[in-house]
Order: C-alpha cells, then structure tokens, then sequence
C-alpha cells in the first residue's frame, strides 16, 4: 500500500490558529542549516532538510521593509489604510503581517520596533513600539 | 535537441474584450497559424494558458480551442501559473518541438478580467502570492511590490522621478502600439499627481487590469524549411523558482528566480547580457522592470531606477526596453502576457512594429514573472 506522506506536525490551519486565536506564532526550525520560516511546508526552503521541527517565533522585531494600502482586498477590507510589513523578529525569522491604522510612510520605517498584537481581526497583527534608531521606554 | 523557431504571431488589442477568453484564445490561435502559413492540422500539440477562466465559468481551455480550431483530436495543456502562464506554456512548447515530441506547436494565452470590479480582481491576483501567509495578512499585488520598492529605495536612496520615467516611457511606448491597452502618453507631472495605491506605488506605477489574447506557433527547423516570415530562433526557454512568500527571501532587493533563470538562460544561449539589442521584461509595477534589469544582469544592483530616468532604456537609448509598452501601458491579461512579449518581439524582427522600432533585432529576450517570482521564465531569441 502506498504510504501517505511523512506524520502531520502543524498545519496550515494551526498557523492561523496560532495567530488569531491563541496568540502565538508558530513556526518550522530546519534540522541542519537551522533557519526559521513562518511558513507550512514539509522541507526546509533553504537547504531541504526534513523532517522539520516544531517552534515559536518570538513576540518582537523590527521592520524589513512594507507599504501603506490603500486599495485593500477583502482580507481586510474595512481596515484600510493600513500597513502591511515584513518584520525580522529578533528571536530569528521573518514573518509578514499588518499595523492597524497607519497612513503614513515614515510611521513603518525599516527599523521601526514592532510587537505581535493579535485581536479579533484576522491576521498577524502588529502594533508599533518605536520608531527605526530608538529603543522602546522600558515597561 | 532540435532548433526550434516562432514562425507566426498575432494578438488582440489588449483593454477590454466583448468576447470570452475561449473565443480570443480561438481568433488568435487561428491568425497566428494563418500569419506562419500553417494549417490547424498541421500542430502536434497545442499549449494554452489562462488563470481566470474559472470566473467565466469555464475552465480547461485547451480542448475548447482545438476543437474551435477543427483539431479536436490534437493533445492540449491547459497551463496556469499565475502572470507567467503563457510563458511556461512557450516553455513547455519548445520542451516538445525541440525534443521532437512534435514537429509544430500552437501557444495560446488569453484572459478576460473586465467581468470582475476591482475589489474581486485584487483579491483574486493576491491568491497568486501565499494566500494564507501573505494574503490574509493584507498583501494586496501592489502591496507585495510596494513592499519590494520601500526595500529598494531605502538600500539606493532613488527619487520617485526614477520610477515614475519608467511609467512615462512605457506609456509613450504604447502610444505607438495598436495593441495596446494605454494609447496616450503621460507626462511626469501626471505621474507623480497620480493618487497612491500602495506606498510608495502611485496608481501610474502600476499595470492595469486588461482582458487580450496573444498566440505563436512554434516549429522545429525542419519542419519548416521556407518560413513565411523570419523566424525568431529559440536560442533558450529556462524556467525557474523560488520562495512564494517575501518572508522567506533572505534578500528583498531582486527575484531569485529571475536571476536563476537568466544566468540558465544566458549560458545556453552561449550569450551575455551586452548581447542583447532589446528586452520584454516583467513591469507588472515599475519596481519589477527595476529589478527585472538588475536581475537580469543588464545593469549593476542599485543603478536601473537611475539608468531609467538618464533614459538608458528608451527605444533610441543603448538598451530600448518593453518597446511595446510592457505590463505597465501595453497591458496585462495576466495568461496572454508572456506569449504576448514574444508576439512583440517576433513584430520587431518582421519590422511590423511600425512607429516603435528598436535599432538592433539580432538578438532579444522575453522575461515573465508569475506572482512576485515564485515562478519565472526567460527566453532568448536570435534572428536566423
């Protein structure tokens, strides 16, 4: 009989769950080059090593680059304008989302300090810290 | 591996088609044949790509273009991948004629968008990114780019001037093409009073939604011995990936798959970038023709943008770039759009493109871009 594929670790829908719904970030660690992805697969993209392990991204990061919309799609149609990002996370990894309310450029500069802010909308929810070049107030 | 030629070529207008994807994909396949002086029952196989049939109803065209065509009997592939369709279905094509698997192939692509308002639109060209791990995020397609543009212009500090001589250029360059979708020039003022769409994308970054329909049939040397126009000789045909989701490139400032896919292309072809007399390059926004010529190796990283606006890339510039218009103002029905390039090439070469001529038709490449790069795909073309 025909075998069905190596055993289920998280799914596409555990991805999402995580983020909306019990407000963590799931990921994939490669076995042997170690990188993360934020993105379900079954192989490491970089060097395709499997089976891949089971891991959390951490909550904080900074900002690679992203844009204001506009003109959204029906993700988020009611929300716009908003940012959407690529944020590298300072625990490893990059993963993209969205910043509520942001009509301005320089508000997502690269470097800007972001922190995972999950609510009821759906998606990776961030929320801005500090602009690009500053550090956070301590809590 | 036998030579494989595009012997005949045509196309809709791109804009707004009163007719289904079936029906162009039908009216072109003929008139290309007709254009290279082939019978239907002449193809061995034919290659049809469409991404959006299905919000016509319709899906799996192939067949229905056979058998539109009088060859119901002929093998067909219906190819989907994304705005690079019909340039993987040319692929796919060169793969049969040139391993002799078929002497002629027909490869049609067509699209008809005008049906959808712009809200479904857009969100339909997202679910070609990673739709569940870009797209319900809010990646729109232009927001994918303007993401790719804000990397870009924070590394090589360019003006929004660069850019936008991209927009003008390829509008003045479909003021002069009967196919095109935008038949009038703008100026950069327009440009940059345009409104923004993505930041830092204004709406004159960006290609328009357009219905069209491209076709060429491609033969074996051989097969042809008295061409009825000058062939377009396949010099190479490469495919190439990468990464769907920006977030897994460790590097925003190009396409990996673009520039896999070049240095494959280039080394078949036993040619180097300065070889080429002119380019088709993916500028579905102005930042893809951007990296589309870094990637491609024509200019170094960080100077195409520049390049542009010093008018390096115009039709009488050292490289005359998308002399039809490109994605950007010749318009982009995302499954015609590859074969349409090579349509425009294939004009150049048999000096139909009249009022939009490029200097040097020796040797010229045809880049297509599905998506934001997952998929990708250069041909190479000399003339005999």
């Amino acid at each position: 009989m025909a075998t069905e594929g190596p055993p289920p670790v998280h799914g596409i829908a555990d991805f999402v769950r995580g983020y909306e719904a019990e407000e963590i970030l799931l990921a994939f660690r490669c076995p042997r080059c170690r990188s993360l992805t934020a993105t379900w697969g079954l192989a490491c993209s970089r060097c395709g090593a499997r089976p891949l392990e089971e891991a959390r991204l951490g909550p904080t990061g900074r900002i690679v680059a992203g844009t204001v919309v506009a003109v959204p799609g029906d993700e988020l149609l009611n929300e716009a304008p908003y940012a959407y990002v690529v944020v590298a996370l300072d625990d490893g990894g990059r993963i993209s989302g969205w910043i509520r309310g942001v009509d301005r450029e320089a508000d997502i500069a690269p470097g800007t300090l972001v922190r995972f802010a999950p609510s009821y909308r759906p998606g990776v929810q961030f929320e801005r810290i500090a602009p690009a070049g500053e550090r956070p107030e301590p809590p | 591996m036998r030579e494989a030629w595009v012997i005949g070529a045509a196309s809709t207008r791109y804009g707004k088609l009163a007719e289904s994807a079936r029906e162009a994909a039908t009216r072109v396949g003929l008139a290309a044949l007709d254009d290279a002086g082939v019978e239907p029952r002449a193809v061995g196989h034919t290659f049809v790509a469409n991404c959006f049939g299905l919000t016509e109803r319709q899906g799996h065209l192939g067949p229905l273009v056979n058998q539109g065509l009088g060859i119901p009997e002929v093998p067909s592939v219906s190819v989907e991948s994304a705005c690079s369709s019909s340039s993987a279905a040319l692929h796919e094509a060169y793969v049969h004629v040139a391993g002799g698997f078929a002497d002629v192939a027909l490869v049609v692509g067509a699209e008809r968008l005008s049906h959808l308002d712009t809200l479904t639109a857009t969100g339909y060209f997202a679910f070609a990114a990673d739709s569940a791990f870009e797209a319900r995020n809010g990646a729109t397609f232009p927001g994918l780019y303007a993401t790719l543009a804000d990397a870009y212009r924070a590394a090589y500090r360019t003006t929004p001037e660069m850019f936008g001589s991209i927009a003008v250029k390829n509008h003045a360059n479909a003021a002069r093409n009967p196919h095109a979708h935008f038949q009038r020039e703008i100026s950069m003022a327009t440009y940059l009073a345009s409104p923004t769409v993505a930041a830092p994308l204004r709406l004159y970054d960006c290609c328009p939604f357009s219905d069209g329909a491209a076709a060429v049939v491609l033969a074996a040397r051989e097969a042809v011995p008295r061409p009825a126009r000058e062939p377009l000789v396949v010099r190479a045909s490469v495919r190439s990936g990468a990464p769907t989701a920006l977030q897994d490139r460790p590097d925003l400032l190009g396409i990996p798959s673009t520039r896999r896919a070049a240095e494959t292309a280039f080394r078949r072809a036993h040619l180097e970038p300065r070889d080429i007399g002119f380019a088709e390059v993916h500028d579905c926004f102005t930042i893809a023709e951007v990296l589309a010529l870094e990637d491609l190796g024509f200019f170094p990283r960080g100077t195409a943008a520049r390049e542009s606006l010093e008018g390096t890339t115009a039709r009488d510039g050292r490289l005359p770039i998308n002399p039809s218009g490109g994605l950007k103002a010749k318009g982009h029905p995302v499954s015609a759009t590859g074969v349409g390039q090579v349509v425009e090439i294939f004009e150049q070469a048999n000096g139909r493109a009249t009022g939009r001529e490029v200097p040097r038709t020796d040797y010229a490449l045809a880049h297509n871009v599905g998506a934001t790069g997952g998929s990708c795909s250069v041909h190479i073309f000399a003339r005999r």
